[in-house]
């Protein structure tokens, strides 16, 4: 029987991403885009964030969307209403968006032509955690229909992202949201993260989450 | 499915690191998984077996060990000794 040894070789699997998603955050800041993805699980309100987002944005500020899904166009659809650029990457079976996805998908754009670029990652609260897309701000999402604990259920992708978002806060005493538990449970995963709640439909929280991005 | 992509990744590392050294006969690939990497153990075990099909690394062994942190690195490969297979 033959004899076998070790070579150490000590490589980031994720290494490639890695530095594809350096390169992109190069050419963002070259460009002058700020670039912000969102993450959470379907049914958060993502969209309809997004769309309140691109509507407020879009006089004063040259923006435009990506949205990633593993199927359908229905959300660009749905945000091209805002007359904004918006482009859907359809992944097929992938189950979040990668660096080279993004890449491929700007490539008709020009970036210096925006100053904000957002990207609405597939719903999924588990896999976009390991794919840095260049971003210079990550949004989680969660929604007071989800319960207080998703943080807790999900640490790593709350570990991976830079500002917490409470949707659907207009609907927060129907459901009995209770926002002192959400927030503990954010504290608990992300100590000192930002958190702001907003509602998509009356426009509450806008303000602070605009001033946040223009920051 | 995550795991597969991940997994086609590290075929993927593997086979360049195989090929820098001389394409050697290999065993087995070390990693190292962070409890905050966000990756599944069992489904990416799964996963590599699909993920080798028709590739050098077809019927190796993936070796998996659990750490805390956020660290996903291939550490080893295990490769047949040259020296060994010359006799």
């Amino acid at each position: 029987m033959s004899e076998t040894r070790l070579i150490e070789v000590r490589r980031n699997v994720f290494k490639k991403n890695d530095l594809l998603a350096r390169e992109l955050r190069a050419r963002y800041r070259d460009a002058g885009t700020r670039v912000i993805s969102l993450v959470s699980s379907p049914g958060s309100g993502k969209t309809a964030f997004l769309e309140r987002t691109l509507t407020e944005l879009r006089g004063r500020f040259r923006v435009a969307a990506l949205v990633g899904d593993l199927a359908t166009d229905n959300d660009a659809a749905r945000l091209a209403r805002t007359q904004v650029p918006v482009k859907q990457i359809t992944t097929g079976t992938v189950c979040h968006l990668d660096a080279e996805m993004v890449q491929d998908a700007l490539e008709e754009w020009t970036l210096s032509d925006l100053d904000f670029l957002f990207i609405e990652n597939v719903g999924n609260l588990v896999c976009p955690s390991s794919y840095d897309l260049g971003e210079s701000l990550r949004a989680v999402l969660m929604s007071v229909t989800e319960g207080e604990d998703k943080p807790r259920k999900y640490p790593t992708i709350f570990h991976s992202a830079d500002v917490a978002i409470i949707t659907k806060i207009d609907l927060a005493d129907a459901v009995e949201f209770d926002r002192a538990a959400a927030r503990a449970s954010i504290e608990a995963v992300r100590p000192g993260m930002k958190v702001l709640e907003v509602s998509a439909r009356t426009g509450a929280g806008m303000p602070e989450w605009l001033a946040e991005i223009e920051r | 499915m995550h795991e597969l992509s991940i997994a086609v990744s590290i075929v993927d590392a593997v086979c360049e690191e195989l090929q820098r050294r001389g394409d050697p006969r290999l065993i087995a690939v070390h990693l190292t998984m962070g409890a905050l990497s966000g990756v599944v153990k069992e489904s990416l075990l799964f996963a590599y077996d699909a993920a080798c099909e028709g590739t050098p690394l077809a019927g190796t062994q993936l070796v998996i060990e659990e750490t805390p942190g956020e660290e996903f690195l291939v550490t080893a490969l295990e490769i047949e000794d040259e020296r060994d297979a010359a006799d």
